[in-house]
């Protein structure tokens, strides 16, 4: 799939930094790391849910966006293609989507960027911490399917921030 | 010899096109994303929200002390990078126009387009911001704000200064601290930043 070419899409406007004319900004491990620990820690469940929900939201704008520009992308693997392209020239790492129907899903990560930051700085934990990935996906999905935001909840079932070889991710409807 | 920006945006743009097998980006010693200025907006003014009036002040000096912390981090491994050596350390004759390296690269992360308009060695900088993405992300949000919004860069001014006057790293964090003096999220034509030595740190 080389319909979309991500190296053309990201471009500077000025002092702006923009992917397909949407602004984005370049950080690095310490600040998204630091904004996790930050709301997991004051906020308990619901900073990690505030965290989801930003990334679920912000991830359906941006793809719906993409996919009304790139109106060849039709097919569900061809979508599902260009979502991981974006997810992986995005720095944010890999995704495979193993099986995908409009009711459930089954995604696997073989690294990701919150990962590499988490270990990096803080080690190993105890608990799944992949909530930025847990909420691209369902952000995706809900594009994809055509669903409201909130539409679907995404589980971690394993995650490599607990020593697990890779990080698993199931889908299914609220 | 000046710092020039334009050398340091080419650097990054062309770094953050690299990737590894992994889908990472490694660059100038840090792993680098590229996300939607949406989301870090909604995950900033959403957290002070959720954490109410009562706990307004807790939430902004944990967003500023996150984006401090990490910005003392990210230039320390920046300057230490090879991408630095090659691109920016050239260019820099004095312990004062690392600032200005920075600062460039803070442009070129797409975080703003940053001057600094004063800086007296080891005592005050000052940053000015005419379209932050913070400030332009409230604005279209949530419209005119009461107080200032920028928390990512006034964590970031003090970080520049704990980095160059605030003793050996990482022992230099919290020398200094940043107000932001005006805020185009409030209505002024740009934000202002400016930093200081840390009344709370006798020990700097």
């Amino acid at each position: 799939m080389t319909i979309f070419d991500w190296q053309s899409e990201l471009n500077r406007d000025g002092h702006r930094v923009v992917i397909s004319g949407q602004p984005i900004a370049m950080h690095c491990h310490h600040y998204n790391i630091n904004l996790q620990k930050t709301l997991e820690e004051t906020l308990g469940a619901e900073g990690v849910q505030l965290l989801y929900r930003s990334v679920e939201e912000t991830n359906y704008n941006g793809l719906q966006h993409l996919f009304n520009q790139y109106k060849k992308i039709r097919t569900l693997k061809s979508k599902l293609e260009m979502a991981a392209l974006l997810y992986q020239n995005c720095g944010m790492g890999i995704l495979h989507f193993k099986k995908v129907r409009p009711n459930s899903a089954y995604i696997v990560s073989t690294s990701n960027h919150h990962v590499t930051g988490w270990l990096a700085k803080h080690g190993r934990r105890n608990t799944p911490g992949c909530h930025f990935t847990r909420g691209w996906i369902a952000g995706t999905l809900e594009v994809i399917y055509e669903r409201p935001l909130g539409f679907y909840i995404v589980e971690e079932r394993r995650c490599k921030m607990q020593g697990d070889d890779t990080c698993v991710f199931h889908v299914k409807e609220r | 010899m000046a710092i020039d920006g334009t050398k340091i945006i080419h650097a990054v743009m062309e770094g953050s096109k690299i990737r590894e097998s992994k889908g990472i980006i490694p660059l100038f010693g840090v792993y680098l994303s590229l996300c939607a200025t949406q989301y870090y907006n909604k995950l900033s003014f959403d957290f002070e929200e959720k954490m109410g009036k009562k706990r307004e002040s807790e939430a902004r000096t944990l967003l500023i002390g996150a984006a401090q912390e990490c910005g003392y981090a990210t230039f320390q491994g920046i300057r230490d990078s090879w991408e630095w050596k090659q691109v920016v350390a050239p260019m820099i004759e004095n312990k004062e126009d690392q600032i200005l390296g920075f600062a460039a690269v803070a442009v070129a992360f797409g975080w703003g387009d940053l001057e600094v308009e004063e800086l007296i060695p080891g005592e005050k900088l000052i940053i000015r911001v005419s379209d932050s993405y913070e400030a332009r992300g409230y604005l279209e949000q949530h419209g005119l704000a009461k107080s200032e919004k920028c928390y990512m860069l006034r964590g970031v001014a003090g970080a520049f200064m704990d980095l160059i006057y605030g003793g050996d790293y990482p022992e230099g964090l919290y020398v200094f601290s940043a107000s932001e003096t005006l805020c185009r999220a409030k209505g002024d034509a740009y934000c202002e930043f400016i930093a200081r030595k840390s009344s709370h740190r006798s020990d700097a």
